[in-house]
């Protein structure tokens, strides 16, 4: 098979049985912008029973079409059951692309359908383009720490399946089809060949400091901070502006702070009022994880590339301009 | 006794990467490398079962002659034994073509029960490989490991961190786990495993040794995925830079703009 006979994008829809990833939603509105480039057509591809309210915010997104798989082995999540219903699904309609939220989950049984199907998986893109002469899309994302970007295709393997980060793209509905085309399928999988079972599920104990994705101000601290113990001053000054702290990935790596706090790609995508970074360099897997009004960065390194996205920088060090800023805070309030 | 592998990469230290403006292309010379850091939580982690079950841990990787080094490291902190795939057609491999060869070099020692690698790698960081390694091995898996409770009669009982909470699960063997750090913090060698590592003998495949080996599945044949440009990211217009060299009229212009915007 030539890879022009494969067509149309499919986006796999991971829900709970209650609702729909925001993640998943977010994709069906990204890939409608790309299939209506290519001249493609978009399926949601929703695995067991979802309601049917949820299934209209799918609709909403302008799918052309709603592949619904129902059998045995999807009670809960798993590898195999799940990678294997993109593998018989894929081999049977030939889709040109399949788009995965980059959850857990998510990133757990792409990668394995795109060895079954031999072919080219990618991860985390930030921008999807179509490039008409090569009818390949191009992923492109940050590499090297977030020093380049990079295109990447698969040239010659079909399907194309690429794995995308939560908030990596705007909810965006444009409506739904007059028509949506409606695709049963029946493909089970025996429970008792699941590999991995699930046994249990213990929620975490929700701590609303780690909670930060809307947060209306977030003092974000980097990898300048010499060590934990200068750590206080920070959480001072988010309490005092009404905020919370978070980090960047070294300040997680380094165990200074929980992962819940990173902010970034791979971390929480927050959207905030206020956002005040100290000692980040501004890594593009973090700035693209900050959406803020109000942007300031403070850094001892003038080249550092965080104040190419701030509104107000200032060049300094970060614990003196943290004291600082603390000590006329407290003097406007008092 | 199970037979464990561990998957390990050496990676340039990604912060000292450049990039040449006027070729595009990646400075990689002269910048140090290291052991993936999550490889080594992935290592301890098998460390952890092997003094707890018994078992012999082989450590595997691909690359270049000097990743023997990462291999040494390995085998300072509890490795038994180690393989390091290399030679040119291996070259320019992404994770489909990564984790093929690791397969069939790992055959040659026979079945493995478990197999531990890290998340994702510092360079390339598709957090893709074990998901991919999984299907090689044809093995279950068990991702974001935050503790093994139990392994017994062919099976593993684990806990997992999902976004919201923990998963316990149970696998069946041969299984594949790639860890989060909370309980498996590396360690240190002791200073005559240390030095035991660096006369240690470690098996050298080429492309020539490996048996059945599909030469189209390797290197960029192979590959799913090619990366035919990269560049700079476009940065933003700076912002407005305040820097009079006080701190303290630094912030209060700072704390002024701030206060006609309506942030504080």
């Amino acid at each position: 098979m030539q890879k022009s006979d494969y067509k149309n994008m499919w986006v796999y829809i991971e829900h709970d049985g209650e609702t729909v990833a925001p993640v998943s939603l977010e994709l069906c509105c990204e890939i409608r912008k790309l299939c209506d480039v290519t001249g493609e057509k978009l399926y949601a591809v929703i695995i067991s029973d979802l309601p049917h309210e949820e299934v209209d915010k799918i609709r909403e997104c302008g799918v052309d079409g709603i592949i619904y798989v129902n059998g045995t082995g999807y009670e809960y999540f798993n590898t195999d059951a799940y990678a294997n219903v993109f593998t018989v699904l894929s081999r049977k309609y030939n889709p040109s692309a399949i788009f995965v939220g980059g959850t857990i989950f998510g990133r757990d049984f792409a990668p394995r359908f795109a060895v079954q199907l031999d072919t080219g998986c990618t991860s985390d893109a930030m921008e999807l383009e179509y490039d008409p002469e090569t009818g390949d899309i191009q992923f492109i994302e940050p590499a090297v720490g977030g020093k380049i970007m990079a295109v990447i295709t698969v040239p010659v393997m079909r399907p194309q399946v690429g794995t995308i980060r939560p908030g990596t793209f705007k909810y965006a509905p444009v409506g739904a089809k007059e028509n949506v085309e409606a695709i049963c399928e029946e493909i089970s999988f025996d429970p008792e060949a699941i590999r991995c079972k699930h046994i249990d599920f213990i929620p975490d104990d929700m701590d609303p400091e780690l909670d930060i994705a809307n947060a209306d101000c977030i003092v974000c601290v980097g990898n300048g901070l010499k060590d934990s113990e200068h750590l206080e001053r920070y959480r001072v000054l988010a309490k005092l502006l009404g905020g919370k702290i978070g980090c960047t990935r070294p300040l997680f790596d380094r165990g200074i702070l929980p992962y819940k706090l990173q902010i970034g790609q791979s971390g929480v995508m927050v959207k905030t009022k206020l956002y005040i970074s100290f000692g980040v360099s501004g890594a593009v897997n973090h700035t693209a994880g900050v959406d803020a009004d109000v942007f300031v960065a403070v850094d001892k390194n003038p080249d550092a590339q965080i104040f190419n996205y701030c509104d107000y920088g200032i060049v300094g060090d970060m614990d003196e301009v943290c004291d600082e800023l603390i000590d006329q805070l407290k003097a406007r309030q008092a | 006794m199970l037979k464990i592998l561990v998957c390990v990469k050496q990676v340039p230290d990604v912060d000292l990467v450049t990039m040449d403006p006027e070729t595009g292309n990646l400075v990689r010379e002269g910048v140090p490398t290291l052991t993936n850091p999550l490889d080594l939580n992935a290592l301890e982690a098998a460390v952890q079962v092997k003094e707890r079950y018994g078992g012999e841990i082989t450590l595997i990787t691909m690359g270049p002659p000097m990743a023997e080094s990462t291999l040494r490291e390995g085998l300072a902190v509890g490795g038994d034994d180690a393989i390091l795939i290399t030679g040119r057609p291996f070259g320019g491999a992404d994770t489909l073509s990564t984790s093929y060869p690791i397969l069939m070099a790992a055959n040659m020692k026979g079945k493995f029960d478990l197999i531990f690698c890290g998340k994702e790698s510092l360079d390339g960081a598709t957090g893709q490989m074990a998901s991919q390694l999984a299907e090689r091995f044809d093995a279950s898996q068990i991702s974001c490991c935050y503790s093994i409770e139990e392994i017994t009669d062919g099976k593993i009982k684990a806990t997992r961190t999902l976004e919201t909470g923990k998963e316990i699960v149970e696998a069946t063997l041969p299984c594949l786990i790639t860890v989060e750090k909370d309980n498996f913090y590396g360690r240190l060698p002791s200073l005559k495993a240390y030095l035991a590592s660096k006369t240690a003998e470690i098996t050298t495949y080429t492309e020539n040794d490996i048996d059945g080996l599909d030469m189209n599945k390797i290197g960029v044949p192979g590959s799913g995925t090619i990366v035919p440009k990269i560049y700079p990211p476009e940065l933003p217009e700076p912002g407005q830079i305040i820097s009079t060299g006080s701190a303290k009229t630094d912030v209060s212009k700072l704390v002024e703009l701030l206060a006609e915007k309506g942030s504080i």
